[in-house]
């Protein structure tokens, strides 16, 4: 079962190429305390998911690349070409030369539609190439412009052309001293957006991430590469092989369907059926013994509250409000999107 | 319940079998039915001998689960305690619609009621088919197969909800089944999507392997055996044992009469005397809580059958009423004046109604060519005449859709009338805002 991982904008393609990257370390990596024909079907069963045979041996990366502006792709294109150990595939970008000015109504109305087309058939390509669909695994960030608005248009068209598929999005959350001034009102738009399309919403906020490449890790200069690194680690641990809890001989086939119940300890589910635990005898990228946590919880509260309430204050005097009605959305697709994450926020405060 | 010989819808009379004919009929029974009983069971179960009960009860237990067992009737598994069985047993035959009371009055002990037993364990014989039933359960297949069931009532499988504290249930509780539902729904799309795909590779390249023209192509079980030739001789046993069923059977057949003729005198000599003479209880057969398409299959073939026949009464009596209609209306026409001319754009508005009628009565009666069951899968290029009276799966996924349609429609009115319903409420409540959902979810 194959996952398609599309990659958009600046934050999404570098975080993707880390993902892959981390992937494949892993799939090289020794075999640790697993035996020998153990590791090989782990082997087998995480390249099915996530790259293609060649005929050159080299393994293809599962993915497509899209960007307004040529830079990043054509770096990351290249850097995975050297690795030698894994690459992408000849026709597997789109890029254009404008860029989106950190304007999430350019990316979702100007660029959307204008290469819906495109992006879809290329889409369509890469999806009749495989024996089965696993779901879509799409990684961007919020606070852009690309990523974000061209981010919640594709989501919503693959959701109209695969409505049986399932989407699960990565969703790069911004630090909240971020540089990009509109980066809220971005995200609340985008978030809305998803909400409505996606199946999942697994969330990575920068500056969590940043205090473990601090605390944890001791990096003395964090760059931004540092903080994809580990991303792609967390990500690469929660996509491994794992077994599926009733026949534990067969690694789970399809690794997108596992993710159906997240931790969540409420007065309204049983533990049992609220917590998920999935195993694999290996371990990721040569630790001993690895955990990940994947969480539905109101760990999400307090940053999601903080991006609303900081819009909203935005919004109220107008600020920058321009910029995006010129471009086709209005005061009342903000008020939506302000109803609707209120709603988000006051069913989780009920949980 | 009437003479259990008529079941047999043969005439009574000489059948030419001699005294062994009985033990020889129940012996061919036994064979055709998965752990059959034994004659001598039989013939203590006439004279009400309490060594006959638990055999009875344990065959009834037996039979009935297996031909339930698809239908997930009891999700814990099988009961092992005697009282556990005869309960099942019970509420089965309750479900079909068995109407002797004596037997429900039987204890849940094993010393009684052979002979209500007996009578029970007929008339399932003849009601559910048991021989034919479980020659199907147990037919041994060769092809591929796909399952088609376009039965509305198809999702009756109640959930077993957790009751929150006062009993009620917890709407965030239902939220997240319906969200659990969902990506089981998409794992389960996308387990489908593959195995078409392989169904078609292995199709595609075995073309010209099959034996039989007409079909072509091997199925996946054939190439199995081509793979591992040593499960052949698994299928060579499962295929005698398969016959030596289908020669049960028929020798079954042949001597079921002096079975049924047996019933009779059983049910004349079943204490009690004669079955219900005075007043009938009528035990309202209720359609098995957890419905399998199975079960609603056999059912509406029965109902439809039934249907035909009253369609042919119906359309009688329609032809002579029609007739005796036209000889009024002729009567009358010639003494009434001309009726006014209707015009153009009315006679639009009526044909355009009697059409969209017509459309809707074609629609709803088109469902009933839509094949239903198991069907066989076998694989042709798209210009290929087809002449084995096979129907393209095209043509059966476009019936498919439009019972689609008309389910979704019918689920967006039951959506709009709910949103009413409480746009209306909480318009009555204070302080609150009524915020509908923005679109539809899938």
């Amino acid at each position: 079962m194959s996952v398609v991982t599309v990659q958009l904008g600046q934050c999404g393609n570098q975080i993707g190429y880390e993902v892959f990257d981390a992937i494949c370390r892993d799939l090289h990596s020794t075999q640790g305390f697993c035996s020998k024909k153990e590791n090989e079907v782990y082997q087998a069963s995480c390249k099915e998911h996530f790259f293609n045979e060649d005929k050159s041996e080299v393994p293809v990366a599962r993915a497509l690349l899209i960007d307004m502006e040529p830079k990043v792709i054509s770096q990351t294109l290249l850097k995975a070409a050297h690795s030698g150990r894994w690459k992408y595939g000849q026709h597997s970008h789109f890029c254009q030369k404008q860029g989106s000015g950190n304007n999430w109504a350019y990316g979702y109305n100007v660029h959307g539609p204008k290469h819906e087309e495109s992006i879809m058939n290329l889409i369509q390509r890469e999806v009749e190439e495989y024996d089965s669909l696993s779901g879509f695994s799409i990684i961007m960030s919020m606070a852009g412009g690309t990523g974000s608005g061209l981010g919640a248009f594709l989501t919503q068209n693959l959701r109209d052309a695969y409505p049986n598929s399932f989407i699960m999005n990565q969703v790069i959350w911004p630090y909240g001293t971020g540089e990009v001034i509109v980066q809220n009102y971005n995200s609340v738009l985008t978030l809305s957006h998803l909400y409505r399309s996606s199946d999942a919403l697994l969330v990575h906020e920068n500056d969590v991430v940043h205090k473990i490449c601090a605390k944890l890790m001791n990096i003395k200069q964090i760059s931004f590469r540092d903080v994809n690194q580990v991303i792609a680690h967390q990500l690469g641990s929660v996509f491994q092989p794992t077994y599926s809890s009733e026949d534990s001989f067969q690694y789970r086939r399809n690794p997108l369907g596992g993710f159906k119940d997240p931790a969540l300890y409420t007065s309204w589910l049983q533990p049992s059926d609220a917590f998920c635990e999935w195993r694999t005898h290996r371990a990721f990228n040569k630790y001993e013994k690895s955990a990940a946590l994947v969480s539905n919880s109101q760990f999400l509260l307090k940053p999601l509250d903080t991006i609303v309430g900081k819009a909203w204050n935005m919004f109220a005097s107008k600020a920058y409000v321009h910029q995006y009605t010129k471009f086709g959305i209005e005061e009342e697709d903000f008020l939506d999107s302000f109803t609707v994450l209120e709603q988000v926020v006051a069913s989780y405060c009920n949980l | 319940m009437g003479r259990l010989g008529r079941l047999g819808r043969r005439p009574r009379g000489e059948t030419g079998a001699g005294p062994g004919a009985l033990p020889r009929a129940i012996a061919a029974l036994s064979r055709a039915l998965p752990g059959g009983p034994s004659p001598e069971t039989f013939r203590r179960a006439k004279f009400d001998l309490p060594e006959a009960v638990a055999e009875l009860w344990s065959l009834l237990f037996s039979l009935l689960w297996l031909i339930h067992q698809e239908d997930k009737v009891y999700p814990r598994g099988p009961p092992d305690d005697l009282e556990g069985r005869i309960r099942f047993v019970k509420w089965v035959l309750h479900c079909h619609g068995y109407g002797r009371r004596r037997f429900y009055q039987l204890p849940e002990i094993d010393s009684q009621g052979s002979c209500e037993l007996l009578l029970a364990f007929s008339w399932l014989l003849a009601y559910l088919s048991l021989p034919e039933q479980f020659l199907f359960l147990r037919c041994v297949h060769q092809s591929d197969g796909v399952w088609i069931s376009s039965c509305k009532d198809l999702a009756r499988c109640p959930v077993p909800l957790a009751l929150g504290p006062k009993g009620r249930v917890d709407i965030r509780y239902i939220q997240w089944l319906l969200g659990k539902l969902r990506f089981h729904w998409r794992s389960l799309y996308a387990s489908q999507q593959e195995q078409c795909t392989l169904l078609n590779k292995i199709h595609l390249y075995t073309r010209g392997c099959h034996s039989d023209q007409s079909i072509g192509h091997l199925s996946v079980p054939e190439t199995e055996i081509l793979r591992f030739p040593e499960s052949s001789k698994q299928l060579l046993q499962q295929l005698e044992s398969e016959n030596s069923r289908l020669e049960a059977f028929l020798e079954w057949k042949h001597m079921e009469l002096v079975y049924w003729q047996w019933m009779d005198t059983v049910l004349d000599a079943s204490p009690g005397g004669m079955p219900n003479t005075g007043k009938q209880d009528v035990f309202l057969p209720e359609i098995l809580q957890y419905c399998s398409p199975k079960y609603v299959i056999r059912e509406m073939n029965r109902v439809q059958k039934n249907l035909e026949a009253l369609r042919e009464r119906l359309q009688e009596v329609v032809n002579q009423q029609r007739a005796a209609w036209h000889i009024k209306v002729s009567k009358c026409s010639q003494r009434l004046l001309r009726p006014p001319e209707l015009s153009t754009s009315k006679k639009k508005e009526i044909q355009e109604a009697v059409g969209y009628e017509l459309t809707t009565l074609d629609q709803d009666c088109g469902a009933k060519n839509c094949p239903c069951g198991l069907q066989r899968l076998v694989f042709r290029k798209a210009k290929e005449p087809n002449n084995s009276g096979a129907q393209s799966v095209t043509k059966v996924i476009q019936l498919l859709k439009k019972e689609e349609a008309s389910l979704e429609k019918t689920l967006r009115r039951l959506q709009e009338e709910c949103q009413q319903e409480l746009a209306v409420l909480a318009h009555g409540l204070e302080g609150v805002i009524w915020i509908p959902p923005p679109y539809p979810r899938r």
